[in-house]
């Protein structure tokens, strides 16, 4: 009888802390976006309070801002930390070396990967700061199916054009062997340049110059003001012609980086 | 007390051997919270240089707001930062068990474990927010203003350690707190705007229940000569009460602990 008492008490806390892990799995999914709703609502009212007493800035009026606004809410955890994390990781821990001579081309690998998560960081950002938006601050969501497909078109291309850019930014790794600075800088230009604060037009000429010649803004601020209704859908032929010239261009870059630096690679304690 | 203040110094020692170990990663961690509020800053600028002002307040007064706050949290962030990893860290990994076979203070030893330098960023922002704003603004600067500043920045570094501590110490019943933590730390973020920006509930929450307010809001008011009356010294107050509560709930945990086993 002892003997049993022991062991349904043994289970009992194995069971518990399963229970605990779950859930801190779980806790730390909704606290991240309890947080980015949090962050949310504190910016929409900073922006109602700036609108409070005047119709338009830069020529923009409070719906069509609020509306560019949540929807950069929306993209912005799509792309705000990119994946130079794992690329330091892989060299820190040496995994590279097998990582490279699996059957299936690396970067393709990585990019369907990348592309997974980001898709599905998509629909749930949709669902949650969507609604926030809907029911909370009454802001209209487009309706047209259309405007949506284009949208997505061109965050596709956008986030194939930045995930291209991190490949050649996460190749600095292979010299540095240190991430987290790289990170910090990567994500301090993204927030200025890529429109996931304000809508770039707000920005003075000179750092909208700088805004255009960086490849951040094409994956949030180009498809934004797509869905936002800021760009016509006439101008849908140039904007992804020039989307797909960013592409080829960052896509070759980031081969000749790779194949350049991975000679270089120095796997650390593997 | 002098005890542990010797000691803490031992620690402050061994930790900065360890920085000096990684120089670049030292450099890097100090500047890393400048560039990022350096963005947002830029951002705020690019929208605010459109209008005089938003509901009265300019763009310098915002600031000060701003960088009231970030004094705060470099508090925070400077001696008490390995509340956040309390759970992760410590108690998951059963390191924390090796604090409580020593004859001091757990909760002292688990911060004086890491001063986390990262701060000296928040510290060169807020500072330099605050003092342009203060020029800007022609506000007086002197031994009054100055203490003023230096007290409400104490209150505001003690209610962010206070929160924390509060949430740090939830990691003694469901093992890591960092996801409880980082909901209500991200409060903090409505008290970089004035409160009258937000809904009124919101205002009332960020002044009694995430008393985060007090940090920012409150001082800049009264320092720019806005009738808030009494509010405006009420901080060292709640800063009080709050860490009381806080410690409360920390030894209450501490009661409830039962190591992980391994």
């Amino acid at each position: 009888m002892d003997k049993l008492y022991y062991r349904l008490r043994i289970y009992r806390s194995m069971v518990s802390i399963n229970i605990k892990e779950v859930l801190a799995y779980n806790f730390w999914f909704w606290s991240q976006i309890g947080a980015h709703v949090l962050l949310t609502i504190a910016y929409i009212s900073f922006w109602k309070a700036l609108y409070s007493e005047r119709d338009s800035i830069a020529g923009l009026d409070m719906q069509q801002t609020l509306t560019y606004i949540i929807l950069a809410r929306i993209v912005m955890p799509l792309v705000q930390w990119g994946y130079t994390q794992e690329f330091g990781y892989w060299i820190r821990e040496g995994t590279i070396s097998s990582e490279l001579l699996r059957p299936v081309d690396f970067q393709e690998r990585i990019y369907i990967g990348h592309l997974t998560r980001t898709f599905i960081s998509l629909v749930q950002q949709l669902v949650v700061v969507g609604s926030l938006a809907l029911f909370v601050f009454k802001i209209s969501l487009p309706t047209d199916p259309l405007v949506w497909l284009s949208f997505l078109i061109s965050l596709l291309l956008g986030c194939s054009i930045l995930f291209c850019f991190d490949w050649i930014f996460g190749c600095i790794a292979f010299y540095s062997t240190e991430v987290w600075g790289l990170q910090v800088v990567r994500g301090s230009i993204l927030l200025l340049f890529s429109g996931v604060l304000l809508p770039l037009t707000m920005l003075p000429t000179e750092l909208q110059t700088i805004a255009k010649w960086l490849p951040f803004a094409q994956s949030v601020s180009v498809p934004v003001s797509i869905l936002s209704g800021m760009t016509p859908l006439s101008n849908l032929g140039s904007i992804w012609l020039q989307q797909l010239a960013w592409l080829g261009v960052m896509f070759m870059l980031s081969r000749l980086m790779f194949n350049f630096s991975v000679r270089k690679i120095t796997v650390q304690g593997g | 007390m002098l005890r542990y203040a010797k000691l803490y110094w031992h620690f402050v020692i061994q930790r900065f051997k360890i920085l000096m170990e990684y120089r670049l990663n030292f450099f890097i961690g100090s500047i890393s919270t400048v560039l990022f509020q350096g963005a947002s800053l830029v951002a705020l600028w690019a929208v605010l240089r459109q209008v005089p002002s938003i509901q009265g307040w300019t763009f310098e007064q915002i600031l000060l707001i701003y960088g009231l706050l970030t004094l705060s949290k470099g508090i925070n962030h400077l001696f008490a930062d390995n509340l956040w990893v309390v759970g992760r860290d410590y108690i998951r990994p059963g390191q924390f068990d090796r604090f409580l076979v020593r004859p001091i203070n757990p909760l002292f030893h688990l911060l004086a474990d890491r001063i986390c330098h990262d701060a000296i960023g928040d510290f060169i922002v807020g500072l330099s927010l605050v003092s342009y704003a203060m020029v800007q603004l022609h506000l007086p600067v002197n031994l009054a203003s100055i203490g003023f500043i230096i007290l409400m920045v104490i209150s505001g570094g003690v209610i962010f350690i206070a929160l924390n501590l509060i949430t740090a110490a939830t990691s003694f019943w469901i093992m890591d707190s960092i996801a409880v933590t980082n909901v209500v730390f991200h409060t903090n973020e409505f008290a970089q705007y004035p409160l009258t920006f937000y809904h009124r509930s919101i205002g009332v929450l960020l002044t009694w229940l995430v008393p985060y307010g007090f940090a920012s809001y409150y001082p800049a008011s009264y320092l720019l000569g806005h009738a808030i009356g009494w509010m405006a010294w009420l901080a060292p107050l709640v800063a009080l009460v709050c860490i009381t509560i806080a410690y409360r709930v920390w030894v209450l945990g501490l009661r409830n602990y039962g190591s992980t086993g391994s």
